[in-house]
């Protein structure tokens, strides 16, 4: 059941559905914020708009059990109260049972379960199908024929997003998530999709058990380690969408989100156009901060980070569990860093300097991780301390600002949690 | 039906014997301390479980405030992640297994003999094995804040690879899965003896079908737990192994399958569920008839609905894992399995509202506790209802909404109608009233604090608030919400400490109110006809029952044309208490051994074998002392031949440990 | 009105009698049946686990391709025939033949002890052809499960020969024959566990 509702559906709504499903605490539902970014109850695609109406319905039957249960005990408290049963030997009528009342609410709630399984299995096997339609793009000036599928790793504490345009993308091809195909475009913490597409998927991990979750887009799906699993989503609009790992994943669980930028046709080939395009190394000029930056890049970030074009390729294995640090190639086109908790530019659409030297000066007071410390011969997870510079870290800021394009005036409006 | 010929005897298969070595002698109660550490007496053990629990629920309750200051303001600092991640893990971890199991045992222990009209349960030092078991453990997993380097941080459902040594490298997971071997021993232990006392031991008249229905559920519990222990048992083991000895159970580079953890776990943690629910719906079931004035409606129901519980608990308990990657048919079936186990709920729901029908309510504390249990865990019902269809589930799990929705069940549907359980049955266990308009107060701050709390986080959890994140960002809508769920934190641990406050205030004003008598709230079952407090030997006579609600129908007559007649006052039908010379099981200390013998196994786990030895030995040495003892007390007159396989249980228990234990003493 | 059915001094009666529990079976032998119902789940928990993972061998040997079957079929064979001479010792103590009922008690528990060294046997084997405890998920299930039934096994042949100190010292006799049911159907139980594993984790071949 697929009901189209104008995308921005009053606040009200939610706060409706609300009182229905907690009727004793509906008063207090009053003050309900309305620019929650990760409401389930603002569904942006028409995965997370079925859910939302089976959920609707659902807590409307819901509602009117709860009220009538409440409201049955509340008269009983009022009508049949006594103070106390001191010297009254009187007793109401001792009924002890009434098979056929009995049988009765036996059987109502049940039918009640019946509809309520009904709608259930309607909305569940819609979800399951997969609905992803071929997409034109052009790839290296090839116009490529694309279903889109993405593949998303999840690891301590970020999420890994990557394209193939080409290859006919499945779990025997990835095979294991800890040595991934080279893919198209591999970008971190910020998923790009078309807008109005359904796109599929795959869903895994590098270590623990991490869920990929976007409320406006759809439900979640775990991210286990070992396995690859099919999920979708889709966004009626463009815009940026918001999400964070659900499945408790340790340390810094609590800072590990993600986001999903929906572009329109132009801008989404644009944005592969762009991804596309290696980097190369800036030219040597001691008095340049890029060119200082880009060299101390090399000394201290290319063991566990690519920039594709100026360190290497894909074979980079980095010290940590996971084996994986965020590919660098386009740092500067996404607009959030160090798992999705940091902006990389301003609310004034400037580059976040003191963010990002701050993560580079000391991650793990940005967000705890397990990498300074421990014992030897164990491998950190996280970022580490590297002890840089003041001025090594002035200069890696300013190398980093040219990976890539500074992402469009919307987006970046877009990124910025009220 | 059976009919006991020799009622006053116990049926425990406790018999008088020589002294096999001439040296063991059982203890004699002599009025001290040691009465309390050598007891088999099911009352002592009922109180002890009740009074360990109490603590750990303070326990539990601090760290449960810990969490809610951390997350009473965005980017709080109060407590570091790892801190934050370790008191969530203890929080759940002794809420369930260290509060809310053992307060059900401390009920089903007390109460059960008395309402089958029994003189103790069947195993009585198997009894005190359960607890003395139990606590050890229970302090076992707490002794990891001091020598495990911090509590378990993987949660209390401990998913793997996260549990793994990689991700966890302290020994707070060690302490977990030990702790939590040593208390599923004792629960093991414990649900094999009182199904047993259930099953073989009541009153004559007493069948089945007569049964109080907290009897009733607290057998199915029984049920429950014997049957879901055991796959937490094998859970827990492959995951030691995996931690201590380099198994491959779990690491997913070696090709293990993380499922199979999730699997395993929830194979028992649904069935948990019920574990924690059901005791209380007996103890509601028990309070609202007596303030209604009328029988409860619909017994058979009742009692098969429960039933009917305890089964489909069985089915559905891939439902918490519909999103780890089943499969959409998995996903589907269980769905499904879930919405219909709230059919025989609804029943049970239904069956007190109609109980209350027409009943002259009263609204004691007892009963406003069972009639708030009744509401709030309506609530929590119905919110479950909504996490059993799959999709919405896919939105809604991982998040506060769940949280939200769990404590209505577990605080709202149990711990309420534990505290209904407190007021109603504390005349018979201390001899005392607890104040009734301090107890209105009491139950009056917990329900507003207790929604305060998890009311709102039914709005976290749908505005997208994740579960087990140590702190959230301001603009997401989060802010208010949570500010007022920790206001209303404080106004439930207030309304603890207001309770303790009432049971300390009304045992100093006992002395000067008049007793509360046998049968102070008028009620239906057995342990009303005895004095209050239960003398040590239970009943003078074992009563022969002839009808459900017998004690009530020693009081009350309904004629013809369905009035009540009363045909005796409580005080003249009660027995006396003053039976002499009633033969009762002798104490004894071997229990206490045997227990502490096993968290030093644990220790030696952890990080010495060398400890293992010891505590191996005391363990194998208090089995062997403990199947030599003489059965009875040496002094009296014994006869009766030395049959003491009671040592069986413990025995073959100690096999399902099986990784560490010395298990060389068994049947002698 | 209920009325009770003796007076409350005459206490010391012999409640021994298995028929006076509401069931007619007497507390410890419930207890055992009971206890070995929540054993099925114990085992079956584990032997889940060992058919999840038996192909999971990470590129290593796995058990299936060590299984020796005539050997296995010759040590599970002992095994049943304990379960022969079980019955057989406890008939003898019902009929209070305590010659008897020793003799077979202690051919029990040397039969389980056979079965015991052939575990041994096979472990030591497997280990040689570099299938390790921690080898891979097959071999750390494989072993689990095959270690704990031997344990269950071990115990049972503890129990077996604390019942033969318990007889050889006259304490156990024909009128508590019971005991030897009891450890009986421990016995029978772990005997019949093997069967299964012997059936499916044996002789039905990996696909």
């Amino acid at each position: 059941m697929k009901t189209i509702r104008k995308r921005e559906k009053p606040v009200s709504d939610s706060r409706t559905r609300l009182l229905g499903a907690v009727a004793l605490i509906g008063l207090i539902t009053a003050g309900c914020a309305g620019d929650a970014e990760l409401d389930t109850l603002q569904p942006q695609s028409d995965n997370a708009r079925d859910i939302d109406t089976l959920l609707d319905r659902v807590l409307v039957i819901a509602g009117v059990i709860g009220v009538l249960v409440l409201g049955a005990v509340v008269y009983m408290a009022k009508k049949q109260r006594v103070k106390s049963y001191d010297g009254d030997d009187e007793f109401p009528e001792q009924i002890s049972h009434n098979n056929t009342l009995e049988i009765g609410w036996t059987i109502v709630p049940a039918i009640i379960m019946v509809v309520v399984a009904v709608l259930t299995t309607v909305a569940h096997f819609s979800l399951n199908e997969t609905e992803a339609n071929a997409y034109e793009v052009e790839v290296e000036g090839d116009s490529t024929s694309w279903e889109p599928k993405i593949v998303v790793v999840g690891q301590q504490w970020w999420w890994e997003f990557r394209y193939y345009f080409t290859e006919d993308v499945d779990a025997d091809f990835l095979d294991d998530p800890r040595n991934l195909p080279p893919a198209d475009i591999v970008t971190a913490g910020q998923m790009v999709i078309p807008t109005g597409q359904e796109v599929e998927l795959l869903v895994t991990s590098r270590d623990v058990i991490h869920s990929f979750w976007i409320p406006a887009l759809n439900g979640k799906r775990d991210a286990r380690p070992g396995f690859f699993a099919p999920w979708e989503i889709s966004a009626d609009e463009p815009g940026v969408y918001f999400g964070q790992c659900t499945e408790f994943c340790g340390l810094s669980h609590a800072k590990m989100r993600m986001q999903t930028i929906a572009m329109d046709d132009a801008d989404f080939q644009n944005w592969i156009d762009e991804q596309m395009v290696p980097q190369s190394a800036p030219p040597e000029d001691p008095d340049d901060p890029v060119s200082r930056g880009a060299t101390a890049f090399l000394a201290n970030c290319s063991s566990c980070h690519l920039v594709e074009g100026f360190n290497g390729d894909e074979d980079i294995a980095a010290a940590v569990v996971s084996q994986a640090a965020p590919n660098l190639t386009h740092f500067a086109s996404r607009t959030t860093f160090a798992g999705g908790i940091l902006n990389t530019y301003t609310e004034d659409g400037e580059w976040n300097r003191d963010d990002i030297s701050q993560w580079l000066r000391a991650p793990e007071v940005v967000k705890e991780n397990y990498a300074n410390g421990l014992p030897d011969g164990e491998l950190p997870r996280g970022m580490p301390n590297l002890g840089l510079s003041e001025r090594t870290i002035s200069d890696l800021v300013a190398y980093l600002e040219t990976l890539g394009q500074k992402p469009s005036a919307e987006i970046l409006a877009a990124t910025e949690v009220e | 039906m059976a009919i006991i010929e020799e009622p006053l005897a116990l049926t425990s298969g406790e018999q008088h014997a020589e002294r096999p070595l001439g040296v063991l002698t059982r203890p004699q109660a002599n009025g001290s301390w040691k009465d309390w550490v050598s007891t088999v007496d099911h009352k002592k053990i009922g109180i002890m479980y009740g009074v360990a629990a109490m603590f750990f629920f303070l326990l539990g309750g601090l760290e449960a405030l810990l969490i809610r200051t951390q997350l009473a303001f965005p980017e709080s600092g109060f407590l570091s992640a790892d801190v934050y991640n370790q008191i969530f893990t203890m929080h759940g971890v002794t809420m369930i297994f260290l509060f809310v199991m053992p307060s059900a045992a401390a009920f089903a222990n007390y109460l059960i003999p008395l309402q089958i009209g029994a003189r103790d349960v069947a195993f009585p030092r198997l009894n005190a094995l359960s607890f003395w078991v139990w606590l050890s453990g229970a302090i076992f997993l707490n002794t990891s804040w001091i020598v495990g380097g911090g509590g378990a941080d993987c949660g209390w459902f401990c998913y793997s690879p996260n549990s793994g040594i990689t991700f966890s490298p302290t020994n707070g997971v060690d302490f977990y899965v030990i702790g939590l071997l040593i208390t599923g021993i004792a629960s093991l232990v414990s649900a094999v003896n009182l199904a047993v006392t259930c099953l073989n031991m009541r009153a004559p008249g007493m069948s089945l079908f007569r049964m109080p229905v907290l009897t009733w559920m607290l057998l199915v519990t029984q049920f429950l737990l014997a049957f879901a222990l055991p796959v937490i048992t094998v859970a827990l083991l492959l995951l030691l192994f995996d931690r201590q000895f380099d198994s491959q159970f779990f690491d997913p580079e070696a090709g293990a399958d993380p499922l199979l953890w999730q699997h395993l776990f929830w194979i028992f943690g649904h069935p948990e569920v019920y574990i924690i629910i059901l005791p209380s719906f007996g103890i509601i079931s028990e309070v609202i008839p007596a303030f209604s004035r009328k029988p409860i409606f619909g017994y058979s129901f009742m009692v098969f609905s429960g039933i009917a519980i305890g089964f489909m608990g069985w089915g559905v308990w891939a439902h918490h894992m519909f999103v780890s990657g089943i499969g959409p048919i998995s996903v589907f079936a269980f769905s499904m399995a879930t919405m219909f186990i709230a059919v025989p709920t609804g029943v049970k729901i239904l069956n007190w509202l109609a109980t209350m029908w027409g009943g002259k309510l009263n609204f004691s504390t007892a009963m406003l506790f069972a009639v708030g249990t009744v509401t709030m865990f309506t609530i929590g019902g119905l919110s479950g209802v909504t996490h059993s269809l799959a999709p919405a589930d896919t939105q809604q799990t991982d998040t506060y909404y769940i949280v939200a929705h769990f404590h209505y069940v577990i605080f709202g549907g149990g711990v309420l109608g534990l505290f209904a359980g407190v007021y109603f049955w504390w005349p018979k266990v201390f001899g005392h009233l607890l104040d009734e308009r301090r107890g209105k107060i009491h139950f009056w701050t917990m329900l507003i604090g207790f929604n305060l709390t998890f009311g709102p986080m039914h709005v976290l959890g749908l505005q997208g608030m994740s579960r087990r994140i140590n702190t959230y960002s301001s603009g997401f809508g989060f802010e208010f919400w949570n500010l007022v769920a920790t206001i209303g934190s404080y106004i439930l641990g207030a309304s603890v400490l207001f309770f303790l406050w009432n049971v300390y205030k009304s045992k100093k004003e006992a002395p000067n109110l008049p007793a509360p008598g046998p049968d102070p709230w008028d009620a239906r079952s057995l342990e009303w006809s005895i004095p209050s407090p239960t003398p040590e030997h239970n009943f003078d006579e074992i009563p022969v029952v002839e009808s459900q609600d017998d004690w009530w129908f020693r009081k009350y007559n309904i004629e013809d044309d369905g009035s009540v007649v009363r045909i005796s006052s409580a005080e003249d039908a009660a027995q006396k208490g003053d039976a002499v010379g009633v033969h009762l099981p002798s104490p004894s200390f071997w229990p206490l051994v045997l227990a502490i013998g096993l968290p030093l196994i644990g220790y030696g786990v952890i990080f010495n074998l060398w400890l293992c030895v010891v505590g191996g030995l005391l363990t194998g040495g208090a089995i062997y002392a403990w199947v030599l003892e003489p059965v009875d007390d040496p002094d009296a007159d014994g006869h009766g031949h030395d049959d003491h396989h009671d040592g069986d249980d413990p025995d073959g228990e100690l096999a399902t440990v099986g990784a560490a234990g010395d298990h060389t003493e068994g049947e002698g | 009105m209920a009325t009770a059915t003796a007076p409350a001094t005459d206490t010391h009666h012999d409640a021994h009698d298995p028929h006076a529990t509401n069931t007619g079976i007497s507390n410890n032998k419930l207890a055992m049946w009971l206890f070995l119902s929540t054993e099925c789940l114990l085992f079956g928990a584990l032997i889940s686990t060992y058919l999840i993972y038996k192909t999971r061998g990470n590129g290593e040997v796995l058990p299936t391709d060590l299984f020796d079957i005539p050997f296995t079929s010759v040590s599970s064979f002992v095994l049943l025939m304990s379960s022969l001479t079980m019955v057989l010792a406890l008939s003898a103590f019902g009929r209070n033949d305590l010659d008897r009922g020793k003799a077979w008690l202690l051919v029990t528990a040397m039969l389980g002890a056979v079965f015991m060294g052939g575990q041994a046997y096979e472990f030591t084997a497997f280990y040689e052809e570099g299938l390790g405890y921690t080898t891979n998920p097959a071999a750390s299930a494989f072993y689990t499960l095959t270690g704990f039934h031997g344990a269950h096994v071990s115990i049972g042949i503890i129990m077996l020969m604390s019942l033969w100190v318990a007889a050889n010292q006259g304490k156990l006799t024909g009128k508590n024959s019971e005991t030897v049911e009891i450890v009986g159907l421990y016995w029978h139980f772990v005997d019949l566990v093997w069967i299964f594993i012997f059936t499916v984790i044996y002789l039905i071949p990996p696909e």
